[in-house]
């Protein structure tokens, strides 16, 4: 039971396809500390003057929590998208405009909630307007970005693995073409 | 054997191109993270990321100078009505600039101000003195009118912690006029008829005005909580943005100790 829905929440074929490279695994990881510096830089919890400082205040906590999912989440997507970029033969625009890159913009928006400083010292009184909407709703869309990432992945792997059955196919096809082409030389 | 060979090499090209570019899109996804930290460094004055301490002695117009004493000063604080708490003779000052109603503040009053309390102002090495910045919401103006009231009667700072513990999002109502009112009947030895025509009146909101005008336009202050940590006489002043952890405060207060 609780393997089958494993299964269903994790694309583990598709991760196991990606990451079967290790370059993958380590832009995976790379893009993943990325977010997290970003996240943690833009909720205050991470300060590089005047002395490199991390905490994590008690009203942090889930904030942090869940940010550390999100980066560890579009590390994934991200990878698993360069790969599709890679060996598809999808053309970039249609690719880029694909759920997984939704989500990703999603989830970066969601994490706008902690831009307090940029938005305000940006776009001044209407910054702080928007910073009050972001601090007040951050837990919700950040739970939203992580649901979107969620189905990116998703869609992800539903789109590797069908390349995979269709590569298998046309594999299978083609061993069935030469054996028959065998066949017709051998007779 | 060419086959195994040539399957091998393209394998070995394969890896290769896999490994550029996935070295490639590190790279430029590193390099955004850094512009992105780089443009909030330029984005404001100073940067909460990067560069949040600088002198700031040129930002300080001349005709808002005391001719005779800097505009930070204790002394000049002071008599500018701002609440402060410590050692006058405390050789640094901490000038915070807050809103009520922000988060961050809050998590600086619950996080911070206790350690850098215990450290250093009741070791009579440093003078806290709080500045009003109200514009997270319309009911932070009412909120930093009430508080100054309380400072009237030497309770501001009773009345601050009150406020930052019982904060609720911005502009919920919980800093409504009956709420503020509450919030100061629990301090004991406050007179409530004094704070209540205090409030009603409006007293000190030219005060408060005075605060956003000298934050905001001497240092470009729009957010909160921002600090200026100067040495006593207001020379050496240097700016500290967002809620900062104690021991970034530490590394600055204990460098101007050192240096005096």
């Amino acid at each position: 039971m609780v393997l089958n829905m494993m299964r269903i929440i994790l694309p583990l074929l598709s991760i196991r396809i990606v990451f079967s490279n290790s370059a993958y695994i380590i832009l995976a990881g790379s893009i993943a500390i990325g977010f997290w510096i970003l996240f943690s830089v833009f909720d205050q919890l991470l300060f590089f003057l005047p002395v490199l400082v991390f905490y994590l205040p008690r009203d942090a906590i889930t904030g942090f929590i869940l940010s550390n999912i999100t980066a560890v989440i579009m590390g994934i997507v991200i990878s698993m998208n360069v790969y599709m970029l890679k060996h598809s033969k999808l053309k970039i625009s249609k690719s880029l405009f694909s759920g997984s890159t939704i989500g990703i913009l999603s989830s970066t928006c969601a994490s706008c909630s902690s831009l307090g400083f940029l938005l305000i010292s940006t776009f001044g009184g209407l910054g702080i307007v928007a910073l009050n909407f972001l601090s007040i709703y951050q837990i919700l869309l950040r739970l939203v970005s992580i649901v979107i990432l969620i189905w990116a992945l998703y869609s992800m792997h539903k789109k590797i693995t069908k390349s995979c059955c269709i590569l298998n196919g046309l594999d299978s096809i083609r061993n069935n073409t030469d054996r028959k082409d065998t066949g017709k030389h051998m007779m | 054997m060419n086959t195994n060979k040539d399957s091998s090499s393209k394998r070995i090209k394969k890896i290769n191109n896999d490994t550029k570019l996935i070295f490639t899109v590190v790279l430029v996804f590193l390099s955004g993270i850094q512009g992105l930290i780089s443009f909030s460094s330029s984005s404001s004055s100073s940067s909460y990321l990067g560069g949040q301490v600088f002198a700031l002695q040129e930002h300080i117009n001349d005709n808002e100078k005391d001719k005779n004493n800097n505009t930070l000063s204790l002394s000049n604080l002071i008599k500018q009505g701002s609440p402060h708490l410590g050692d006058l003779s405390a050789p640094i000052t901490i000038i915070d600039f807050s809103d009520f109603q922000c988060y961050l503040c809050a998590r600086y009053v619950k996080e911070t101000e206790p350690i850098i309390y215990e450290t250093y102002i009741q070791r009579g090495k440093v003078n806290l003195v709080f500045k009003h910045l109200p514009n997270r919401g319309s009911d932070s103006m009412g909120a930093a009118i009430a508080a100054q009231c309380t400072n009237d009667q030497g309770k501001f700072w009773e009345y601050h912690r009150i406020l930052y513990t019982n904060q609720k999002p911005i502009d919920s109502g919980w800093v409504s006029k009956d709420n503020l009112k509450k919030f100061a009947s629990k301090i004991t030895g406050l007179n409530m008829s004094n704070f209540n025509s205090c409030l009603d009146s409006e007293k000190y909101k030219s005060l408060v005005e005075k605060d956003i005008a000298f934050g905001s336009s001497s240092f470009g202050f729009q957010d909160t909580p921002s600090f200026i940590i100067v040495n006593n006489d207001g020379s050496k002043p240097e700016i500290l943005r967002g809620a900062h952890p104690f021991p970034s405060f530490k590394a600055l207060i204990d460098k101007k100790i050192v240096q005096k």
